[in-house]
């Protein structure tokens, strides 16, 4: 065997009713289609020898991805289109991967690879108009932390009918989940009379699904 | 069966608000299956177009159709074996098949029940009362109220007489089956013994009777008449001095019903492809690993076990047969643990041969391979070295009793020289933690019994000291476990009662006063579970009212130690005039007819109580795969035989 491993960086889908899985169900998951997928995959050394795999920054439960990545380390050489036929046949519909190439021993692990991330939310009722505060609450570790939207928030969101694409930026200190953005929101019905309600909206538009629909390293 | 009824749209939004909402996803890959059907209730075009071999005709809305269901929450119930096979065998069996069901976790039951969502199958998403036949295991004796949670939460009927006709025909089956009785009400039938065959027998019974138009009474007459089918509305009890001169507390009200149920045995197991199809999950679940067993059945002959009564004979399957499933199992589970699972997986004649083998075949590839338990002796340790690898956990080992005659009344025909040996090689080959299993409350028990348990941990700890580096001697660990004896059905002991919760209180306390190291911990099963295990495995059908009031009481969950309600308990038996303590504590003369004579496993009762009188001697009885028959009376009962793949005890 050559001494020299391959990094191939391999974008899938959480779709469905998997985009409740937790990201830990999903690195599990990722480990099994890998090894069902009879590719040549390295094993880290140590006294419990695993595939070596990198996983992309994390969704939380109920978010789902339409391009999310995990880069996993070959001992050998396979086509970038024959590795991801082997990994597309061992995998479920709703975790597919749907690209796969190679990427330079020298890039950024695949968890910070991707800063910037644009979300999709659905909501059962159109959204006629939306306000956010500037700072979020949330417990981390058991400790309420404030969080300034303006730190994550990149641009404002847009609304299209049920739909509100906006895009938030992870930092080195930590980032604003998508679901507790679209929470902190009061939204106002596009059947109304166009003013925001109370918090929370009794009747509002409750959100159906959000949807990380594309990364990327620089803004997008 | 009703239309398909999917209720997976109220499912859905109910998900966020729950714990661990991926218990209620389905949709989880099955190895082994054929193309189409990848994932559990997922339709996927195949590239080959029609190469699936599974019958889609009988998935159609006229399809007859099964629910195997877990009574427990998804982690526990999904790596049950039993759910496993029988969900395969139906699903193979042709024109009918299988999908599962598990009893969601409390937050999301009390979702479900304020929105009126029934229980659902984990595959369509269809209400498990559309089902034409639900299927509940019955793992362990504190899931009782959870069957009655399952039944309510499906919108079932709790007992089988308030059954409609176009309610499932519900089957219990599982350990619990071997006493019947206190759950008798519950039942439509249940299965005693292996399903392998039975299952779907009883399957292709109820569709034909179903499809000639058959009433719900003459569907049961069929099932009873399907070998190892106990159908309870068709006996009915007598009273006791009737039953103890007749034998049996039940006696047969129809013709053709027999007055005996003997157990089932697959006795095609050893022959069997021991790889089958296997669901892998997205959620962590307990035993979270490949599961292939190897053989089944222990006729060690232990006089408290029920499993070694119920399980006989014993049938090992062939080394290349297991080599090849493990081989074809990693292959499309991607897993990267195998268990081989039996009841005593070190006693396969092949045992060595199959370690080598796997070992050789998943050398550098991060798989490993692990046996649930270990045989108390240096051959046990040399096995369970053959399969460590470099990461040492921990070795466990079961001892059961603290001095040599204790062991021999309950026949666990180990010493404490085998103990030492154990603990000897094991801190050789680089273990530096162990377990030991006891258990209090034997027959026959002394205090000298409970300081001899203290003792034999002192000296397999001074024994691991001993064989340890001494700069290495602060990582030892020594656990010991300890149990309060429920006598079971079907086994020597049957006729013994437990000891009281506060009995329990002080014996530990001994075996706890004597106990020298700080090394050593001691962990203890709470007694308050033990009396309700005692009284669901001893008691007659007039605990089945005593689980309907604890249920009603609240009582669901009882396994799990933070939701056992004592109180609902109590206040069932209270309510229904039950005594608890006699049903767990009283002994018996052998004679004595116990609740469940009228389902055999196929030993007769003269070898129980003959076995019984060789434990209160302090006589063993040998294993009859290792020696001399032991005449225990399965084989010629049933007409079966061991099957062994080679001589067992050579190494």
């Amino acid at each position: 065997m050559e001494d020299r491993q391959f990094r191939l960086r391999v974008t899938y889908g959480k779709t469905g009713r998997l985009a409740m899985l937790s990201h830990l169900e999903v690195t599990h998951a990722l480990e099994r289609i890998v090894r069902r997928s009879g590719l040549p995959f390295a094993l880290s050394c140590g006294f419990s020898p695993h595939t070596k795999m990198a996983f992309g920054s994390a969704l939380p439960v109920g978010i789902g991805g339409a391009c999310e990545i995990f880069d996993l380390t070959l001992d050998d050489y396979v086509a970038p289109a024959k590795a991801l036929e082997a990994l597309r046949k061992s995998a479920p519909v709703d975790m597919m991967p749907v690209a796969a190439e190679y990427v330079e021993p020298s890039a950024k692990a695949a968890s910070v690879a991707n800063p910037f991330s644009m979300y999709e939310a659905r909501f059962d009722s159109p959204v006629a108009g939306f306000e956010y505060p500037p700072q979020v609450e949330v417990v981390r570790k058991k400790k309420a932390k404030t969080l300034e939207v303006s730190d994550y928030l990149v641009g404002e969101p847009v609304l299209d009918g049920c739909v509100m694409r906006f895009q938030l930026q992870s930092k080195d200190t930590g980032s604003l989940r998508p679901d507790v953005f679209v929470k902190s929101m009061r939204l106002s019905c596009a059947d109304g009379d166009g003013s925001l309600g109370p918090d929370p909206v009794p009747d509002g538009p409750a959100v159906r699904s959000i949807t990380r629909t594309a990364q990327s390293p620089t803004r997008l | 069966m009703a239309a398909t009824n999917c209720v997976w749209g109220d499912i859905e939004p109910l998900l966020p608000l729950v714990e661990r909402p991926s218990r209620y996803i389905g949709g989880e890959w099955v190895a082994g299956a054929c193309e189409g059907e990848r994932c559990a209730g997922v339709e996927r075009e195949t590239d080959e177009g029609a190469a699936c071999t599974v019958d889609r005709e009988a998935r159609g809305q006229d399809g007859f159709s099964f629910c195997m269901i877990y009574p427990d929450t998804y982690e526990l119930g999904q790596p049950n074996q039993a759910l496993r096979i029988l969900v395969n065998v139906v699903n193979a069996a042709g024109g009918m098949h299988a999908e599962r069901a598990f009893l969601p976790a409390v937050d999301m039951i009390g979702l479900m029940r304020e929105r009126g969502i029934p229980l659902f199958s984990l595959e369509s998403f269809r209400p498990v009362r559309d089902f034409d036949v639900v299927g509940i295991t019955m793992p362990h004796e504190l899931a009782a109220t959870n069957v009655l949670e399952v039944l309510d939460l499906a919108g079932i009927p709790l007992r089988a007489q308030d059954r409609a006709q176009e309610d499932p025909i519900v089957v219990g089956g599982g350990p619990c089956a071997l006493n019947p009785e206190p759950y008798a009400p519950f039942f439509d039938a249940i299965t005693i013994g292996e399903g392998e065959e039975a299952t779907p027998e009883l399957l292709r019974c109820i569709r034909e009777a179903r499809r000639r138009g058959a009433s719900r009474d003459e569907i049961l007459l069929a099932m009873a008449k399907v070998p190892g089918t106990y159908v309870p509305s068709l006996y009915d009890p007598v009273p006791e001095d009737e039953a103890q001169k007749e034998g049996r507390w039940v006696k047969p009200s129809a013709e053709g019903v027999p007055e005996v149920v003997f157990k089932r045995v697959f006795e095609g197991f050893a022959e069997s492809d021991a790889w089958e199809p296997m669901t892998v999950p997205y959620m962590e679940i307990v035993h979270d690993r490949l599961n292939v067993e190897i053989l089944r059945g222990c006729a060690r002959g232990c006089r408290f076990c029920q499993a070694g009564m119920m399980y006989r004979p014993v049938r090992e399957r062939s080394a290349d047969d297991i080599v090849s499933a493990v081989r074809r199992g990693i292959e499309q589970t991607g897993y990267e643990e195998v268990s081989l699972t039996s009841l005593s997986s070190t006693d396969h004649s092949q045992i060595r041969e199959i370690l080598t083998r796997l070992n050789a075949e998943f050398a550098d590839s991060g798989v490993r391979v692990s046996i649930p338990s270990q045989r108390l002796d240096s051959f046990g340790v040399d096995m369970a070295t053959l399969v460590a690898g470099r990461k040492k956990g921990g070795l466990t080992f079961a001892p059961e009793a603290g001095t040599q005659r204790l062991r021999d009344v309950i026949n666990k025909n180990v010493t404490k020289d085998d103990l030492m040996a154990a603990a000897h090689d094991a801190m050789e080959a680089g273990w530096r933690r162990m377990k030991l299993y006891f258990m209090i409350g034997l027959p026959t028990e002394t205090d000298e019994d409970l300081v001899g348990i203290a003792e034999m941990a002192n000296e397999a700890y001074e024994e691991m000291k001993a064989s340890t580096p001494a700069d290495q001697r602060g990582s030892l660990r020594l656990g010991i476990s300890v149990n309060v004896f429920v006598p079971k059905s079907q086994t020597p002991f049957q006729w013994d009662g437990q000891i009281s919760p506060d009995e329990a209180a002080r014996r530990v306390a001994v075996i706890r006063q004597n106990l020298r190291y700080r090394a050593i911990t001691l962990s203890y099963h709470a007694p308050k579970t033990s009396l309700v295990e005692a009284v669901m495995s001893r008691g007659g059908r007039e605990v089945a009212d005593v689980v309907e009031a604890a249920w009603r009481n609240g009582a669901r969950f009882d396994a799990w130690t933070e939701l056992f309600d004592e109180q609902a308990w109590a206040a069932a038996f209270n309510e229904t005039g039950v005594d608890a303590q006699a049903i767990a504590e009283t002994s018996y003369d052998s004679s004595h007819a116990m609740p469940w004579a009228h389902i055999s496993c196929g030993a007769d009762e003269g070898f129980l109580a003959r076995e019984r009188e060789l434990a209160y001697q302090g006589v063993t009885t040998e294993d009859c795969t290792f020696g001399d028959c032991s005449l225990c009376g399965v084989c010629p009962s049933l007409r079966v035989a061991n099957v062994l793949q080679d001589v067992r005890g050579v190494r």
